[in-house]
């Protein structure tokens, strides 16, 4: 009951997280059985129409209900720890806009008991998602829950932006706020000027359906490419909310288990920023399919490949932080590692797709499928995975098992690497995604098993990790303030910090406030 | 509040965007139009004081929105009569003054200044719609 009214950002953010992994069961279960239904050439375990739900729900899911909410849950929760602040500036706004997230969530998922849960894909396009072609009530439920979402989540971005502006202890000024600070804060302004756009976009959609509007409808004058420019000015920018605070997770993981402070804060920090703004500039990139005219796609194209550098820079600045240093495997630091590889994977087919003639042959193959894994499954779930065995501790006072730990990582990249990177070549040999089933061309059955047979192994790493999670949870080993000997403002308060975060919060004089209150003799301040 | 403010700034930017592409606008503003347009705006200058402390101006922004809004109502209902979508937006828009009236009539004093910002916004924005059709009308 006080979890039901709970206003403290530690137990908004751990419900925003317990949220998430129900909905990250739910789209993992639509991922199977798509993935089942793939298995062999000519099945037919399910009919088009479940398919066209199931890629639908699984995709609105895993990015509306999952990826958005958990990491605001992580900012939630840590934010205000690690800036040294007792709580958000706006705690009942965090609160409500839960709320209104897990609603949204529930109404999304009530579609299938119409009968006709939403089926036109996780953007919707128009005319496909318009009334004629799609009759039943699931777009306009898949609407009206995005509408929610986009409400929920502008409110949550609203509340960090106000409590990183306004909390931070004497003595941190911007300079000194640790990177995940710093890449929340820009995720945070992105979401207030980026998802505007999807409620303009689904208020037009909604109107075209539900009243008299022919806005996407091009034989009363409509457009339906109106509908693709609005949905991507917010999608691309979309891309970027979900991993800037996974990057900002990476950059405090990688540090503290190098024992060497991070390599180019300052480059770090402006990377962000410079992704912020060339996100906004990219978004015809996922239209190059439509005839836009030549200089059009060149410049989108050249944007597209220009945002690979700032994002190139980090990559750059964490190996270059564990170089020469005196490295820890713990299970977070290895999921660390694996996220810096299997996000180079997702960035490198990003650049290929920025080329538009790559663009022309591979759009709508499983091509596109692989590199959106990659990026959100290698960059943004690997991070969260790494970031919650780092935080576990913090979090519930115990330890999580090490020993579980690495089995899970292990299960987890195989079964991921097996499921998604066999898409590429599936992709690149001119397997459509998105049709439920396939004829029996060559290579075509053997790579979509093999995939299927990842996904299965995936699954069992997830459970062990959920397991090693539940059982920690209970019966973990004490883990104290500190168990890693880090530097972040976090690790002074309590594990699990009391309802009051500090009652004395350190002086802040560098990024590693911490490290000066263990090191006296040399403090931060003093070198730099 | 000015963050919220720019979120809403960005989605009426494209709304009026999108209605304006399509040519969902009325064609003309009629005389009245332009009256209420102008009390809207004065309602902004009363807010002004309003947000200074004084009831006497609350009370009378508070008139000035709900005569606003009864024109708004049935310009929404002669839209939709003759098939103009136009409705939408300003139904979206007045659906924001009903909820700013809201604030202001139930509001304690501490929200008067929030409040105040977001009233402006939303007088802008329809001087914003105004203006998009009259400058239509007249190219």
């Amino acid at each position: 009951m006080t979890w039901l009214l709970a206003l403290d950002h530690k137990r908004v953010g751990i419900l925003y997280m317990l949220s998430a992994l129900l909905f990250f069961f739910a789209g993992g279960m639509e991922a199977m059985v798509m993935r089942a239904q793939l298995a062999a050439p000519n099945l037919k375990l399910i009919s088009p129409e479940i398919y066209n739900q199931m890629f639908t729900m699984h995709g609105t899911t895993m990015i509306f209900l999952v990826a958005m909410p958990v990491l605001t849950g992580f900012g939630v929760y840590l934010v205000p720890l690690m800036i040294g602040a007792n709580q958000t500036a706006l705690p009942r706004l965090g609160a409500a806009c839960f709320w209104l997230q897990l609603v949204g969530g529930v109404l999304l998922y009530s579609s299938f008991a119409t009968g006709a849960a939403p089926s036109a894909g996780w953007f919707s396009y128009a005319p496909l998602s318009e009334k004629p072609f799609s009759p039943g009530a699931g777009v306009d439920f898949w609407a009206f829950a995005l509408l929610l979402i986009a409400a929920s989540s502008i409110g949550s971005a609203i509340n960090l932006i106000v409590t990183i502006a306004t909390e931070r202890a004497p003595g941190m000024i911007m300079r000194l706020v640790p990177l995940f600070v710093w890449m929340t804060f820009v995720a945070s302004i992105m979401i207030v000027f980026a998802l505007p756009a999807l409620g303009a976009s689904l208020v037009l959609l909604l109107s075209d359906r539900l009243l008299v509007a022919h806005f996407f409808d091009p034989s009363q004058g409509g457009a339906p490419l109106l509908w693709q420019h609005y949905f991507w000015i917010f999608g691309h920018p979309e891309v970027y909310i979900v991993v800037l605070p996974a990057f900002g997770m990476i950059s405090e993981i990688i540090p503290v288990f190098s024992r060497k402070p991070i390599f180019g804060y300052p480059f770090v920090a402006t990377s962000t920023v410079a992704i912020a703004f060339l996100s906004y500039g990219v978004w015809v990139h996922h239209m190059f399919a439509v005839a836009l005219g030549r200089n059009f796609l060149a410049v989108f194209a050249a944007a597209s490949m220009l945002i690979a550098v700032p994002t190139g820079m980090k990559i750059f600045s964490w190996i270059a932080t564990m170089w020469g240093g005196a490295i820890r495997f713990t299970t977070a630091m290895m999921f660390a590692v694996a996220f810096l590889l299997e996000f180079t994977v997702g960035g490198l087919s990003g650049v290929a797709f920025a080329t538009v003639p790559v663009d022309w042959r591979l759009t709508d193959t499983y091509f596109v499928v692989a590199h959106i894994h990659y990026v959100l499954f290698g960059g943004t779930v690997f991070a969260l995975l790494a970031a919650v065995h780092y935080w576990f501790p913090k979090m519930s006072g115990r330890m999580m098992d090490e020993r579980l730990g690495r089995w899970s990582f292990w299960l987890i990249v195989l079964g991921f690497n097996t499921a998604v990177f066999v898409l590429h070549f599936l992709g690149l040999i001119g397997m459509p995604r998105r049709v439920y089933t396939y004829p029996n061309l060559p290579w075509f059955g053997p790579l979509n098993l093999i995939s299927t047979i990842g996904a299965a192994i995936l699954v069992f790493g997830i459970l062990l990790f959920c397991c090693n999670v539940a059982m920690s949870f209970f019966f973990g080993v004490e883990a104290g303030d500190d168990p890693w000997n880090a530097w972040t403002l976090e690790w002074a308060a309590a594990s699990p910090p009391a309802l009051q975060n500090f009652t004395q919060v350190p002086q802040v004089r560098s990024r590693r406030p911490l490290w000066d209150l263990k090191h006296p003799e040399a403090p931060d301040w003093m070198v730099s | 509040m000015a963050m919220f403010l720019i979120s809403e700034a960005v989605f009426f930017f494209l709304l009026i965007l999108a209605f304006a592409y399509f040519g969902s606008m009325p064609r003309r503003i009629a005389p009245v139009g332009w009256f209420f347009a102008a009390l809207l705006l004065l309602s902004g200058l009363s807010m002004w004081r309003a947000a200074a402390g004084s009831r006497l101006w609350r009370c009378i922004t508070i008139a000035l929105g709900i005569a606003f809004l009864i024109y708004q109502a049935i310009l929404i209902g002669n839209t939709f009569l003759i098939g103009n979508t136009f409705f939408i937006l300003a139904g979206i828009h007045g659906l924001h003054i009903l909820g700013g009236l809201i604030a202001l009539a139930i509001g304690p004093a501490s929200a008067l200044r929030p409040t105040a910002l977001y009233w402006y916004f939303f007088v802008l924005v329809w001087l914003a719609i105004v203006l998009v059709i009259y400058f239509r009308s007249a190219a």
